[in-house]
């Protein structure tokens, strides 16, 4: 026990803590409190859960939460731990760690690393297995700085209809940052990949209950060595310059930038070159979308054994109004600030419309500074509402492939790939 | 000169006050912590400059599941791999749904659960979690 935990036994608050052992500071009051309880306030706190129809908030309802080197984020599950990211995090380009999302796949989640034992390893089907701790990481290699957004597979899984099973994320299941690290294409030339081979796949240190072979025990994931995203792929030690938060993939995590979230293997500590297709649950199962336009399928479809799948791979054009974000009113005639970000896994965002008709006409934003061509790019737009009334708020961003986000909603059984026009509704008030 | 200002502000105050005119409105409201989202700022971790990199251990906060036949096997065969935190996460779910989840968790996560147990859990969340009768 700390010298907090002790102070706050004495004052018999680690019960309201309902956590003594771990002295993290996550409100599980037990029990009603008598002399607050004056006024219950009924409709102030979020529902508990939505659906069958669509989650109609910007983020998922969880409460919030404070994990090690967190600040509050909503809360999905607690073992393993997912996080989602509040809305208001996204005015900026870069995502704050300690605000950063979380999505662990099993329950093992390492909270300590001892630096003296970790090391990277390169092994599998190479000439020369190597063994790399984090100095050597560091003084080696030249060090290679990119900005990349990180985005989860089930991003936005709460919008599909038919709802579907898994991580009911609203939208904050992404993030920005600048990170900075080795290039995973010197490691596997360091040490030598063997002719005949096909796939690198890589490991972490979580490790799930479940028997050994099966995707409850272990989450990997693999990547073609002929795929050109690997000259992109860098092992990061350095999160918007700062070592990376433990839920967040300590001491290194792997960059697949433009790629989804799914292939970012944190805590990573195996890199393995293999000469037959992984076969392992994650890859096989596990994040697969119909081989179709926009992945888009239909129960139906699906039911009767019609959809061909693939491995999810890039994620499509993207773009949100972060602020205002409706939760107060505006009045009429003011010249406020419309901001928001955008992005795409296919290519730099070069144009952002928006809309304030619910999107029957649309005028261009101005975009922010360019960051790189996987990074969020902000844009604003000022705007006045003239006359008091509902107006509807929406924005589109198009990429340099020419891809431009579709009105057309997306439905597949994993809750993948949505990428809708977002919308949002602002209340204009009288000024006088 | 003069410094009016005290003046002017007292006339005006007095003229709003006899028109009846309010430029701003106060509601008290008395809730319970929970109800604010109030929770205690997390206590930093002591650490020392050794090689070994440690966090709190992560909190698992009690969930509140419906209670009913086959919450305890809930409790003891979901709990194993998952928080059941997985459960009221979820959106209601068609009962159908809710049995391909569970055989999932058996067949291709190896979970193991004895037939007749699997059978309780399936009802158990056919019973509480579908849009017909989902509550909590």
């Amino acid at each position: 026990m700390n010298l907090a935990e002790r102070c706050l036994s004495r004052r018999g608050l680690v019960k309201m803590l309902g956590l003594a052992s771990g002295g993290i500071a996550v409100s599980r009051w037990l029990g009603r409190d008598p002399v607050m309880a004056q006024e219950p306030a009924a409709g102030k706190a979020v529902e508990s859960f939505t659906g069958p129809g669509a989650n109609s908030h910007w983020n998922s309802v969880g409460p919030y939460v404070a994990e090690p080197q967190k600040v509050p984020l909503i809360l999905l599950t607690d073992r393993p731990v997912q996080l989602e990211t509040p809305r208001h995090y996204f005015r900026t380009a870069f995502t704050p760690n300690e605000a950063f999302y979380v999505r662990w796949h099993l329950e093992g989640i390492p909270n300590a690393v001892d630096l003296k034992d970790w090391k990277l390893q390169v092994e599998g089907n190479v000439e020369k297995p190597i063994a790399l701790s984090l100095p050597e990481l560091m003084q080696k290699f030249k060090p290679v700085s990119l900005a990349a957004v990180n985005q989860c597979s089930g991003n936005s899984r709460s919008r599909l209809q038919p709802r579907v099973p898994g991580g009911q994320w609203g939208n904050g299941a992404m993030g920005n940052a600048m990170w900075t690290g080795v290039r995973l294409r010197e490691l596997l030339d360091m040490a030598g990949v063997k002719s005949g081979s096909l796939q690198v796949q890589f490991q972490g240190l979580e490790t799930g209950q479940g028997p050994k072979g099966l995707g409850s025990n272990l989450f990997l994931k693999s990547l073609d060595l002929g795929n050109p995203v690997l000259d992109e792929c860098v092992v990061a030690y350095l999160m918007n310059g700062e070592p990376l938060p433990m839920l967040n993939g300590f001491p290194v995590r792997l960059v697949v930038p433009g790629y989804f979230a799914t292939y970012w293997m944190k805590c990573l500590t195996w890199i393995r070159v293999l000469n037959a297709p992984d076969e392992n649950f994650w890859m096989k199962t596990g994040y697969r979308v119909p081989d179709t336009p926009r992945g888009n399928t239909t129960p139906e479809d699906v039911k009767a054994g019609k959809v061909k799948t693939a491995p999810i791979e890039r994620f499509p054009v993207r773009s949100f109004l972060i602020s205002p974000d409706g939760g107060s009113k505006i009045p009429a005639e003011m010249n406020i600030l419309l901001r928001g970000i955008a992005f795409s896994g296919f290519g730099r965002v070069n144009r952002v419309e928006v809309s304030d008709d619910g999107g029957k006409s649309w005028a261009a934003a101005k975009l922010g500074e360019d960051h790189g061509t996987y990074s969020f790019r902000t844009w604003e737009m000022p705007w006045n509402a003239k006359s008091p009334g509902r107006y509807t708020l929406a924005v589109r961003a198009t990429d340099e492939k020419n891809n431009t986000q579709p009105d057309e909603p997306v439905w597949n059984p994993g809750g993948y790939l949505w990428n809708r026009i977002e919308r949002q509704e602002i209340v204009v008030g009288n000024a006088s | 000169m003069k410094n009016r200002a005290p003046a002017i502000f007292l006339v005006v105050c007095g003229l709003v006050m006899a028109a009846g005119v309010v430029y701003g409105d106060l509601k008290k409201g008395y809730y319970r912590p929970e109800e604010l989202g109030s929770m205690r700022q997390a206590a930093r971790i002591e650490h020392s400059p050794d090689s070994n990199y440690r966090v709190l251990a992560y909190p698992v906060p009690a969930v509140e599941l419906a209670p009913g036949d086959g919450l305890q096997d809930v409790q003891i065969y979901c709990n194993t791999c998952h928080s059941p935190r997985y459960i009221p996460m979820q959106p209601p779910l068609p009962a159908a749904t809710w049995e391909a989840e569970v055989e999932k968790m058996n067949k291709a996560f190896g979970a193991a659960i004895p037939e007749e147990n699997t059978k309780r859990i399936i009802l158990y969340l056919q019973a509480h979690y579908t849009a017909e009768n989902r509550k909590q």
